[in-house]
């Protein structure tokens, strides 16, 4: 016998299942993470434990939770508008280091001043830094019909270089004792903090507001359709004459502006100044969150949160079981996996149809 | 040996709808068959239980008494029944032996002399070693039929084998048809052209809704009877009243029309020359890929050429959009209803909004405005009897006749000067293609103008005023209708020359 797998498209897709996979795809990760750590010698439940329960038990994990959230949710609302409109922005984490290149050097020209227009001033460059930086793939591919995942790839390498120029350059702190930092901003470039003695800060705000105004122009206006019929389909959207160029470059200036601002909302919050590791690769990350929300507004805050939680989750397992934090990473490969596989299940069915040998051949 | 086909009681349920209520038919060898019947009547359905694509829900098949279980196409292949599909399923890249090759059981040197065998027998000329891309459509039907051939095939099913070809490519099929058929092979001919019915097949079973409503001799039935058959009820004759006049004004005025394209599956287009008067009709007759496509595409400004002139009311509208162009009161029905025209993921509603217009008010200020687009949406639906009014169904769900209703009302629902369209009866079955001739006739006589590209010869000679044929890029000389033939319009679009 010759098992002959059969690959078969499913006619009707049932939109609750559709937004019901993603939890599916959470909890089939969790039970591969048990696995993972069973294999390392681990007590499986008790090493889960750190890593999904341990880090939010308390009000400081909480605010580290959404701290890690914003950027991510930044990101992914900005790269939904992308790849709904069928245009691949991989280049979020350059778009962001560009971003907080460019607010950061407006937050260290004020460096020695204070003023409440400073960080308006900073988060407006940080956004417009990270839209000229998404405009150059954007012009490329409408242009010069270039493909726009490699050149925002590789764009990213670009910005990481120049930050890293500059941290050791022309910016580098001038009292740092040459450490590859620039000095720290003044408080007035700082986003402000919402609790004492928690990390968390308004930065969150623009997250939210990223989350409504998104979901206002996907569902409610003209630009919305426009990139809604185009990513269904490219000859739709011809034939009714929408601009296809000018679209393209507007989905990459919105998604570069959101990336630039987690950018922005990354130094002057946090971290305070500019240096080589502005970005756990946030840029990438956000990819995973766009599509473990299923591309929606709310599904994407949802996402960023379970997300977050994999990096914190690995920060505490770093701690208390010494396994590396890149353990992180290895569960935000595990949701997309088990998302692309149960999508894949979702969209197709598998029939395996037993065949005798000789009939293969008639 | 004869061969003897029944169906018996044969029954396929979608969700929704009824595909096959308890279909039985008979057929022996000796004969062609002729399976007819509307889109959606269930032709489609039979066929791939035959064909062991799906498996009924109930009910069984038999051939010579014995019991067939059809659960994959190679259960069809086994039994002997060859199938030869309305799209080609070829590789366009390989050589016609290497397609024939491979799926075949012998070596190479021994298929070779059969299919040769196959050729001589037949007066088949095809070069087996071109690859499969150079050849005709119906060039590319033989191979098919070639390979069904290849596996002495007791039943052949062609299923609408027409739609491609050429007159002459017709004639062809169907001598080879019947020499098929006098050598014992039993031929199913599934069509919704009535008259290849009458002029090929020697029985003919109707299917509407499913069922099969009248199993007859084709020597008692007439085109008439079978479209009322067909259909469940009587048609009205339409024809149109030819409208020409000389001294109308030229509303529109194609000039050096050309497009080069470095795709090979794009055909490229050499200066062509036509204009279109109020009120007329012009139609552009072809077999498909010989440049309709692009035509198309360059006419609704999807293609920008660059030294092409497109005079339309007196304005140069060569580089403008599609979008633009509509708000000269130009108006599009592609070929591509399903894909295209609309997206069958989107609701009826969204698919409406589609066409734009400044006039519509449908997104003021960029914003949608949902209440204005499904007030209009409703009355496109009442306005063209399209058969629902729940403007919030996915256009997935229409059927091909409603589809192109509601396309052709989306689009004529601006009242435009010109309307362009390309095929759109296509796969359509006769009650729809009734509703979208008189409508293309109504736009005629309210003095709006229309372009026709179709490749239904009988179509454009119902509804042209002046008609010319595009072959291989290049448009024939533009004739007046009813100097026009049948036969003229084959010659011309094969490649032939007249007078």
């Amino acid at each position: 016998m010759v098992p002959l797998i059969k690959i078969e498209k499913r006619n009707d897709v049932p939109m609750a299942l559709y937004f019901f996979t993603p939890f599916i795809a959470i909890i089939l990760t969790i039970l591969g993470g048990g696995i993972i750590f069973y294999i390392l010698g681990f007590n499986p439940i008790e090493a889960l434990k750190f890593y999904f329960i341990t880090p939010i038990s308390n009000l400081y994990g909480l605010s580290e939770l959404l701290l890690k959230a914003t950027p991510l949710c930044l990101i992914a609302i900005g790269l939904s508008f992308c790849f709904k409109s069928n245009n691949w922005n991989i280049g979020a984490e350059g778009q962001l280091t560009f971003g907080a290149i460019v607010g950061g050097g407006v937050a260290l020209l004020f460096y020695n001043q204070e003023g409440f227009y400073i960080l308006p001033l900073v988060i407006l460059a940080g956004a417009i830094g990270g839209m000229i930086f998404a405009l150059i793939p954007a012009i490329l591919k409408t242009y010069f019909n270039t493909n726009e995942i490699l050149v925002s790839l590789m764009l990213v390498y670009v910005s990481k270089l120049l930050l890293d120029y500059l941290v050791v350059g022309p910016w580098s702190n001038p009292e740092g004792f040459n450490f590859p930092e620039t000095r720290q901003f003044s408080d007035s470039s700082r986003m402000p903090l919402l609790f004492e003695g928690l990390r968390i800060h308004a930065g969150i705000f623009l997250a939210l507001a990223a989350v409504m105004l998104s979901w206002f122009i996907l569902y409610k206006t003209y630009l919305g359709f426009q990139i809604k019929v185009s990513g269904l389909s490219l000859k739709t959207a011809k034939y009714a004459g929408f601009k296809g160029k000018t679209m393209i470059l507007v989905v990459f200036m919105i998604s570069g502006a959101c990336a630039g601002l987690a950018g922005v909302g990354e130094i002057t919050g946090p971290i305070g100044q500019l240096h080589r590791m502005i970005s756990p690769d946030y840029g990438f990350t956000a990819i995973i969150v766009a599509f473990l929300g299923r591309l929606n507004p709310f599904g994407i805050i949802f996402a960023s949160l379970v997300v977050a939680l994999t990096y914190l989750g690995a920060e505490t397992a770093q701690i208390f079981l010494q396994i590396p934090k890149y353990t992180g990473q290895v569960f935000q490969g595990m949701i997309l996996f088990f998302l692309l596989a149960s999508d894949y299940l979702l969209f197709f069915k598998v029939k395996i149809l037993n065949l005798k040998k000789n009939e293969l051949r008639h | 040996m004869a061969t003897d086909l029944r169906i018996s009681n044969i029954s396929k349920i979608y969700p929704g709808c009824v595909a096959n209520d308890n279909v039985s038919l008979q057929f022996k060898s000796g004969k062609i068959y002729a399976l007819l019947g509307e889109n959606g009547a269930g032709k489609s359905t039979l066929v791939k239980i035959l064909s062991g694509v799906i498996s009924p829900d109930n009910g069984e098949v038999f051939l010579n008494k014995k019991n067939l279980k059809l659960s994959s196409p190679l259960d069809a292949k086994k039994n002997k029944i060859g199938m030869v599909f309305q799209h080609f399923n070829l590789f366009e890249t390989l050589s016609v032996f290497e397609n024939l090759s491979i799926d075949a059981t012998e070596d190479n040197k021994s298929l070779r002399v059969r299919i040769n065998e196959i050729l001589k027998k037949y007066n088949f000329s095809i070069n087996l070693d071109v690859p499969v891309l150079n050849l005709s459509a119906g060039q590319k039907q033989k191979v098919e039929i070639i390979r069904c051939l290849l596996r002495s095939p007791k039943v052949l099913i062609m299923d609408e084998p027409t739609s491609v070809l050429t007159e002459q490519e017709t004639e062809e099929l169907f001598i080879s048809l019947k020499k098929f058929c006098d050598e014992g092979i039993l031929i199913i001919y599934i069509t919704h052209k009535l008259k290849e019915v009458l002029s090929l097949c020697d029985e003919v079973a109707v299917m509407r809704k499913g069922k099969v409503v009248s199993v007859s001799q084709t020597q008692n039935e007439k085109v008439e009877t079978l479209a009322n058959k067909m259909v469940g009820q009587k048609l009205a004759k339409i024809k149109k009243k030819i409208n020409i006049s000389k001294n109308k004004d030229e509303i529109f005025k194609v000039k050096h029309l050309n497009f080069y394209s470095d795709d090979p599956f794009e055909t490229n287009l050499v200066n062509l020359n036509f204009s279109v008067k109020k009120g007329e009709c012009l139609g552009i007759a072809g077999i498909s890929g010989n440049g309709q496509n692009e035509l198309f595409q360059i006419l609704s400004g999807e293609i920008i050429t660059p030294d092409t002139s497109i005079i339309f009311r007196n304005k140069e509208i060569a580089k403008l959009n599609p979008k633009q162009r509509r708000e000269y009161l130009m108006a599009f029905s592609p070929e591509d209803r399903i894909s295209q025209a609309a997206v069958p993921e989107l609701k009826i509603y969204e698919n409406v909004a589609l066409n734009n217009f400044k006039s519509s008010n449908f997104f003021e200020k960029g914003l949608v405005n949902e209440r204005k687009i499904k007030e209009h949406s409703k009355k496109i639906l009442s306005d063209f009897s399209v058969n629902t009014d729940n403007v919030e169904l996915k256009s997935q769900f229409l059927s091909g006749g409603n589809l192109q209703k509601l396309i052709l009302g989306r689009e004529l629902i601006t009242a435009p000067e010109l309307l362009i369209c390309y095929n759109p009866t296509w796969g359509l079955d006769v009650g729809a293609i009734n509703y979208i001739h008189e409508t293309l006739i109504k736009i005629n006589d309210q003095e709006k103008s229309t372009i026709l590209i179709s490749t239904d010869t009988e179509e454009l000679l119902k509804l042209s005023d002046r008609i010319a044929v595009i072959y291989k890029g290049k448009l024939s000389k533009i004739m007046p209708s009813e100097e026009v033939t049948p036969e003229k319009l084959g010659v011309l679009m094969g490649g032939g020359s007249i007078d």
